[in-house]
């Protein structure tokens, strides 16, 4: 059994570099490194808006020193006319005014919040930061996990598919149903090749990202939840070309399983928009494995792992199933 | 070597494709499984070969039930030429090979490059992939597969397809050779030459019924209409007569100087297949 799954792994190696899913692989991971470490952190720094103040007779002592003060109201005018998502402050009867161009409420309330916030130095209220992470690790925790998800339910998921779309052009699939082997072990080798691929890749986007010594302690969560998601992707990019007839019908699903699985899950994790059904979502739970094990937070309850490997054994069945009714098919 | 008992196959509750086959083939027997396309050859080439399952009827292959039948030590045993040649095209012919005969015990299996020079495989072109060859080639690797771990059952199918007249010729001796080295061969085609020159037996098949089954030989007896067709010279002239065959037993029934030939008018075996079938060849 171990020779025949060494010959299987050996082959799906060989026509996975064959077919440059590495160099797509990779190509990613330069990507995903240059925009994190140069792109979106930078962003993030960015202020939030600017503020302007006009304030002739210096009754505002205490500024913080992210406001821009100006001259006149006809500069005030200008610089939001300019800026108009700007916060204007009008001090010149000595109670500081909000003037702004009106978005929605909620916005409108946030931008005067925030403007009037900086009239004063330091903190007004006490705040207690949880955890030990910076806001620029914080943010790249945040990225690398979501870049992370997106690689393996995209590439990864299809990477599989443009490996076994050859075989079954080729026939070869069906060379393999009176080959004297276990045909589970067909199945086995291929999730074994994708599942390295992204363990590694995780490995090296994290290292990369998030920085080797702050890595180092959260890795194992963190190829765990890989581990997870990569063996999902990969059965459903399995099934999925057993089941459909060309590599165009896989298109048309992908586009629907990876906006259906990550559009929903972002929206609910990363905004202030609730779905009431996302708890049903089984991808939202693992995204949420993967950005908890990047902040240092991993899933402990056992219940997600039972459901995990249920589901998992599920899929394998099913695409066991599939992959016998493929080696029977007409040529 | 192989039994087969009222074999009946569905495909879904309203496509029957096999509606109760009879057959056995003997060890060392070339056995041909002929019939139109559609009549449920290869319905019962993958119900044999343990690809199809959820049959009914009594199948056994090498005196066991093929239902325990279709083992690890089952498929160690066969060796399948697939209507098309299935291959890695990215890989070469070497590579193929030995990538498929890893998975039999190494003792089983024969030297690659022997079994290709056999097959009269171009050297040349032993390390290039598979992409870059010809049909011919492609089916001279995939016989190679399938010959490769000393089968002692061999399913081919349409062996001679894509071949050059002498590629054909040439796996007719191989096919030979190997029923001569006690292997049973069941040969499914559309090729009634090859089924004429190789088949010990052969079984015409037609919407999933066993129409006729018997040796080529005694099949074109048969439905032989006991005429023969003499060509001769009479008086400087070529002409040409059918005779009954009885009549022939009393000599030649009319006046001739020089009988140039005599041919039975036996029908073929294509002659046979559309008669059972009812169906030309395409």
């Amino acid at each position: 059994m171990r020779k025949n799954f060494c010959s299987l792994f050996k082959k799906d190696c060989q026509i996975m570099l064959a077919g440059k899913f590495f160099f797509v692989a990779l190509g990613s991971l330069i990507l995903y490194t240059l925009f994190i470490n140069f792109g979106y952190i930078h962003y993030m720094n960015a202020e939030l808006y600017n503020v302007y103040l006009y304030d002739p007779q210096g009754t505002q002592q205490e500024v913080s020193d992210l406001i821009h003060p100006v001259a006149s109201l006809e500069e005030l005018d200008a610089a939001l006319s300019a800026d108009t998502n700007g916060v204007g402050i009008d001090a010149s009867s000595g109670t500081p005014a909000v003037v702004l161009y009106h978005g929605s409420e909620k916005t409108d309330n946030h931008s005067a919040d925030y403007g009037l916030s900086l009239l004063h130095q330091g903190n007004v209220h006490t705040t207690q930061i949880v955890g030990t992470n910076t806001p620029e690790l914080k943010q790249r925790k945040e990225m690398c996990s979501e870049l992370l998800f997106i690689e393996i339910i995209a590439v990864g998921f299809l990477g599989i598919a443009s490996v076994l779309f050859k075989e079954k052009q080729m026939g070869v699939i069906r060379v393999h149903g009176i080959l004297p082997f276990k045909k589970s072990l067909f199945i086995t080798s291929k999730l074994t090749v994708f599942l390295v691929s992204d363990l590694i890749f995780a490995a090296l986007m994290a290292l990369f990202n998030i920085g080797f010594h702050e890595a180092a302690g959260i890795l194992p969560d963190i190829l765990v939840q890989t581990g997870i998601l990569s063996l999902v992707m990969a059965l459903t990019g399995f099934g999925c070309t057993m089941l459909l007839n060309d590599f165009r019908q896989f298109s048309l699903a992908y586009v629907v399983i990876v906006i259906f699985a990550s559009a929903p899950i972002f929206l609910s994790a990363n905004t202030s928009v609730k779905m009431a059904w996302i708890d049903w979502h089984p991808f939202y739970h693992v995204y949420m494995g993967l950005k908890n094990a990047c902040f240092g937070m991993p899933v402990t309850n056992p219940v997600y792992y039972i459901c995990s490997a249920c589901g998992i054994v599920i899929l394998f069945l099913i695409v066991r199933a599939a992959f016998h009714r493929e080696m029977g098919k007409e040529g | 070597m192989i039994e087969v008992k009222d074999l009946i196959f569905s495909y879904g509750k309203d496509k029957q494709a096999l509606h109760g086959l009879n057959f056995t083939v003997g060890d060392g027997e070339i056995f041909g499984f002929l019939g139109p396309n559609g009549s449920g050859k290869s319905t019962t080439q993958k119900i044999l070969t343990g690809i199809l399952k959820g049959h009914s009827g009594y199948v056994s292959l090498f005196g066991q039930n093929i239902s325990t039948a279709h083992t690890q030590d089952f498929f160690q045993k066969i060796g399948v030429l697939f209507e098309f040649p299935y291959l890695y095209e990215n890989l070469s012919a070497i590579d193929n090979l030995k990538y498929f005969s890893s998975f039999y015990p190494a003792n089983q299996c024969r030297d690659i490059g022997e079994i290709l020079e056999k097959l009269e495989f171009k050297t040349d072109f032993l390390k290039k992939p598979v992409s870059s060859y010809s049909k011919g080639m492609r089916q001279r690797v995939s016989m190679a597969r399938a010959l490769i771990s000393s089968p002692k059952l061999l399913f081919l199918d349409e062996p001679t397809s894509g071949l050059d007249p002498s590629g054909a010729v040439l796996f007719r001796k191989i096919i030979e050779e190997e029923r001569k080295k006690g292997t049973t061969v069941f040969l499914t085609t559309h090729n009634m030459l090859d089924a004429d020159l190789l088949c010990d037996r052969v079984a015409f098949i037609t919407k999933g019924n066993i129409v006729a089954l018997d040796t080529p030989k005694r099949l074109k007896e048969q439905n032989s209409n006991q005429r023969v067709r003499i060509a001769y010279l009479y008086q400087g002239k070529r002409e040409e007569k059918t005779v009954e065959i009885p009549e022939l037993e009393r000599g030649i029934p009319f006046r001739h100087d020089e009988i140039i030939s005599i041919h039975s008018e036996e029908p073929t075996l294509e002659d046979m297949f559309i008669q059972y079938t009812g169906r030309r060849l395409s």
